[in-house]
């Protein structure tokens, strides 16, 4: 099988109803793309197929044959960071960082679809789970990245900003 | 048996077996240089601190980073004290020497009332327990990431270390120069003398290493540039572009995959096994019989080419799977079975004060309240996973643990190795919540890795294995009893609540030596009730120890998790009993426990309480202690399709002194969040010895759509630093469940509060 992924082409053996994500993981050692629930809830394991935001891990590898597909190795480089990337560092947003690969890709394909996204647009497009609730900085950081930024989270030492 | 008698008791029988080592002076944990891995061209100076040849500093890191940014306040301590930049700090996995032991945990684990143990107001039984309990973890050395306990452990030792380090290098640059070092001063890692000499620290290391610095200090607070100052995690680049490397991203050449399924009933086994058909299928190699390790439950693993092909023939396998010998578990029985144990037992007594026979007795009117809360799964979002090699008689394991000590000794104990022969790598984890304080799963991975003839395997949980085979948090019951006089003051405060207590249960499983033939009161049963700062002039707080046999484990804020639920709930009831403002009401209890008063008075404060909301919103509050650290929260809450929408929740925290305060608000706003999602949906449920709740859809959390907004107000203080992984999910589902009661006048007394509301 040949797959398009993130602008190259890719030969895999892999049996054809394996899910995506585990091709990426086990078959081309693409670890970027995380392993979260294996039932497209939890959305870990988003990738973008031919520009939209994608569960890879209910997505068998055949389904995908021909088409674009980019996951969270190419969303920026280390000389040009996606402007999500650069948000997502202003804004403080990993804390463990499992589930941040998938927010990152769901959110480029909002913005792709969304430049100015609404914060309705940002709840509906939003629906990876993080269990460390990193939920305000990442809809902080969308914004930030958008140009539509709202107030940053800060501590605050006794109502004197740190 | 009565608390104080058990602590003096316990006390003694250990001050028996260390008489003449209890006189010694506490044993260092500066270390030695042979602690740190010898690496080319670096020098070490201690266990905790090398210089690089460029100058930089490479430190011994000896806690798990979850998410709680302990990599970088641990180095900021690092970097104040030495005077470098902190990305001039490196980090180095810690060696398994007991330096990197946790005392600052073992210590947090007594207990004691924190009135009684305020910094310069301790008792005497405060002050001897707390010296004998960090004697003995200090010898016992257990390297652990657990009860919020990284900064305030390593607060001393590891300054101590930095500024040992740096004292030495100025020796060293002083003799160079022959100047006296007094003259020397320090700026970004490079030493300077008036005379325009000036070197970096690589400059002056390898004559440095054998020096011993007589004069060792401190930097006083007033100089710090970084403690206190938000820095910007360094560990954050990594985890936005796929960098980031967890257990589950370990690749080793030649690495094999292993799924896992085990008995579904909790504690069952594996009667028979046909794996004929599923070994058959593609990618899948051979099975491996998984005895039950660490807590575990038996079952067995499939070894494979990839997680999918594994998965995929463990389905197929043919299994009957029998119950735990003794018998079936079911939350509902449990339940049913703990009210009962709360009549007929009188369970050990935690606190006493004054007499709350006499004021119930003489009480105009009493008020009763039950409350209960259900077993719960981690649910943390990389699934339980290691990775393991066993060749030529040694053992190489890949762990995200929050314990890699234990780790270590179960790897060696299942290969049958002495555990100098086992290697322990830390990865980071991908949450860990208490969860990854247990071993099974290394247990297992070494288990598997054994029958592999040498080839690394990588052990995968589904998140249904994850979510059907955790150490729950206990399901606990609570009654609550006060006495109200003529005058309307509320007289008394009883507690009484029943649950299975965990440490026992926990050092069983990882540390088997360590284990009583005979559970010890623990202390993590009764937080949050028997500790808590208002002045009632009676009070009684007492807890019975149950065994239920549902797997428990530590879950963020342990006892606290569902005690603050029950004690801050039934002080709003009181307030709302005796007709006055839930803040007020606080604040007139806590005339002698003023650092609780300032919380909650911030945190109103900050959160304009009193003051309009739109209409179909209220209010709710809750203050609790945990970890040393005082939390209120103030939350907003309507009611939006018959289900509460919590919008913003206002905490205020006095965590003594300060050292990252990003990482600060990013764990008031975690904690807020993970308390949210026990608050409105968490609950596991045992039919027939069988978690139902397997995934997401069915164990379900909170998500963006439903985030509040949090904000959070920190306290100043120059006390030692004290937790915040934790402390702020104890006071959430108390504040909601009051807002909850103050918009539908309904009192909701178990978790989780109720989905489908009305009343309005």
């Amino acid at each position: 099988m040949e797959l398009n992924i993130n602008g190259k082409s890719v030969m895999t053996e892999a049996d054809p109803n394996m899910p995506l994500l585990w091709v990426l993981r086990d078959e081309l050692n693409m670890t970027g793309t995380k392993f979260g629930c294996g039932v497209a809830a939890c959305g870990a394991c988003t990738v973008h197929i031919d520009g939209q935001a994608v569960r890879s891990c209910v997505m068998p590898v055949s389904a995908v044959v021909g088409a674009k597909i980019r996951t969270i190795e190419s969303l920026g480089t280390p000389d040009k960071q996606h402007a999500l990337q650069a948000a997502w560092i202003a804004e403080q947003v990993p804390q463990c960082g499992y589930c941040q690969s998938g927010m990152l890709m769901a959110a480029a394909a909002l913005l792709e679809r969304k430049p100015k996204p609404t914060d309705a647009d940002i709840d509906e497009a939003m629906t990876n789970i993080c269990r460390c609730g990193t939920y305000q900085r990442v809809r902080a950081a969308i914004h930030r990245a958008a140009g539509t930024t709202t107030a940053a989270s800060t501590a605050t030492i006794a109502g004197v900003a740190a | 048996m009565k608390r104080r008698t058990w602590i003096l008791s316990a006390l003694g029988a250990t001050g028996a077996l260390v008489v003449g080592w209890g006189v010694m002076p506490a044993r260092s944990r500066l270390g030695t240089g042979a602690m740190m891995l010898p690496t080319e061209g670096d020098v070490a100076l201690n266990g905790w601190i090398k210089v690089a040849s460029d100058g930089s500093i490479i430190m011994a890191m000896h806690r798990s980073d979850m998410g709680q940014g302990v990599h970088t306040a641990l180095a900021m301590l690092v970097a104040e004290e030495l005077d470098v930049p902190l990305g001039r700090v490196r980090l180095e996995q810690a060696g398994a020497d007991s330096i990197y032991g946790n005392v600052a945990m073992f210590v947090g684990s007594l207990p004691f009332h924190p009135l009684d143990a305020e910094e310069g107001k301790k008792t005497t039984v405060v002050r001897t327990g707390e010296w004998m309990v960090g004697k003995i973890a200090r010898e016992l050395g257990i390297s652990a990431t657990g009860g919020s306990s990284s900064v305030s452990d390593a607060w001393q030792p590891l300054r101590q270390a930095a500024a040992t380090a740096r004292a030495s290098l100025l020796e060293s640059a002083a003799t160079q120069w022959k100047v006296p070092a007094s003259e020397l001063k320090v700026q970004a890692g490079v030493v300077s003398h008036a005379s325009g000499k000036s070197g970096h620290y690589g400059e002056f290391a390898k004559a440095a290493a054998g020096l011993t610095p007589a004069n060792v200090t401190l930097k006083e607070r007033g100089s710090w540039t970084l403690i206190g100052k938000p820095m910007m995690r360094p560990d954050v680049p990594a985890k936005t572009d796929g960098t980031a490397r967890f257990g589950i991203d370990v690749r080793q050449p030649g690495m094999l995959f292993a799924s896992v399924r085990q008995a579904p009933m909790l504690g069952g086994t594996v009667q028979s096994i046909d794996s004929k058909a599923a070994l058959a299928m593609p990618g899948a190699v051979k099975l491996v019989n998984l005895p039950s390790v660490a807590g575990s439950t038996a079952g067995f693993a499939i070894v494979g080419k990839t997680t999918w092909h594994t998965k995929q023939a463990a389905q197929a396998v043919q299994v009957q799977w029998a119950q735990r010998a003794e018998g079936a578990l079911d939350t509902q029985k449990i339940d049913a079975e703990m009210v009962a144990k709360l009549k007929s037992e009188s369970g050990f007594t935690f606190y006493d004060k004054g007499s709350a026979d006499k004021a119930e007795a003489s009480a105009k009117r009493v008020i009763e309240a039950e409350y209960h809360a259900p077993y719960l799964a981690h649910a943390t979002m990389e699934p339980m996973n290691c990775t393991a090699q066993v060749k030529d008689g040694k053992v190489e394991v890949w762990a995200p643990t929050q314990v890699p000590g234990m780790a270590r000794a179960v790897a060696a104990k299942v290969a049958g190795v002495n555990i100098d022969n086992v290697t322990v790598h830390v990865t980071l984890l991908g949450g860990g919540f208490g969860r990854r304080l247990e071993v099974d799963f290394v247990g297992q991975a070494v288990q598997v890795a054994m029958e592999c003839e040498g080839k690394p395997v990588q052990l995968i949980w589904s998140r249904e294995e994850d979510t059907t085979h955790d150490f729950y948090r206990p399901m606990h019951v609570a009654q609550l009893r006060a006495a109200v006089g003529a005058d309307g003051k509320v007289e008394s405060l009883r507690i009484k609540s029943a649950g299975d207590t965990i440490t026992p249960r926990w050092m069983e499983r990882g540390l088997p030596a360590l284990a009583g033939p005979i559970d010890m009161p623990d202390k993590t049963a009764s937080e949050g009730l028997f500790d808590l700062p208002y002045g009632f002039a009676n009070q009684h707080m007492s807890h019975v120890a149950t065994r239920m046999g549902v797997p428990v484990g530590f879950w963020r804020s342990v006892g606290h998790s569902h005690n603050a639920f029950f004690s801050e709930g039934f002080i709003d009831e009181l307030a709302v009993e005796t007709k006055q403002d839930p803040v007020a009401f606080r604040a007139a209890l806590l005339a002698d426990a003023p650092r609780y008063l300032a919380v909650l008075k911030l945190a109103a404060e900050k959160a304009q309480w009193g003051s309009a909301l739109p209409a179909g919103h209220a209010r709710g509050v809750a203050l609790h202690e945990s970890f040393g650290s005082i939390v209120a929260e103030v939350v907003e809450v309507s009611v939006q399709k018959g289900q509460p929408r919590v919008h913003r929740v206002v905490c205020a925290i006095d965590c003594g002194t300060v050292v990252n305060p990003n990482t600060v608000a990013q764990q008031m706003e975690s904690g807020v969040i993970f308390a949210l999602s026990a608050a409105l949906y968490g609950k596991i449920d045992i039919k027939n010895g069988e978690v139902q709740q397997t995934n997401f859809p069915t164990y379900p959390v909170v998500t963006l759509a439903q985030a509040p907004v949090v904000e959070t107000y920190i306290v100043p203080s120059t006390r030692a630093p004290a937790g915040v992984g934790e402390p702020a999910v104890p006071p959430l589902a108390p504040a909601v469940a009051s807002a909850l009661f103050a918009l539908t006048g309904t009192r909701q007394r178990t978790l989780p509060l109720k989905s489908t509301l009305t009343g309005i």
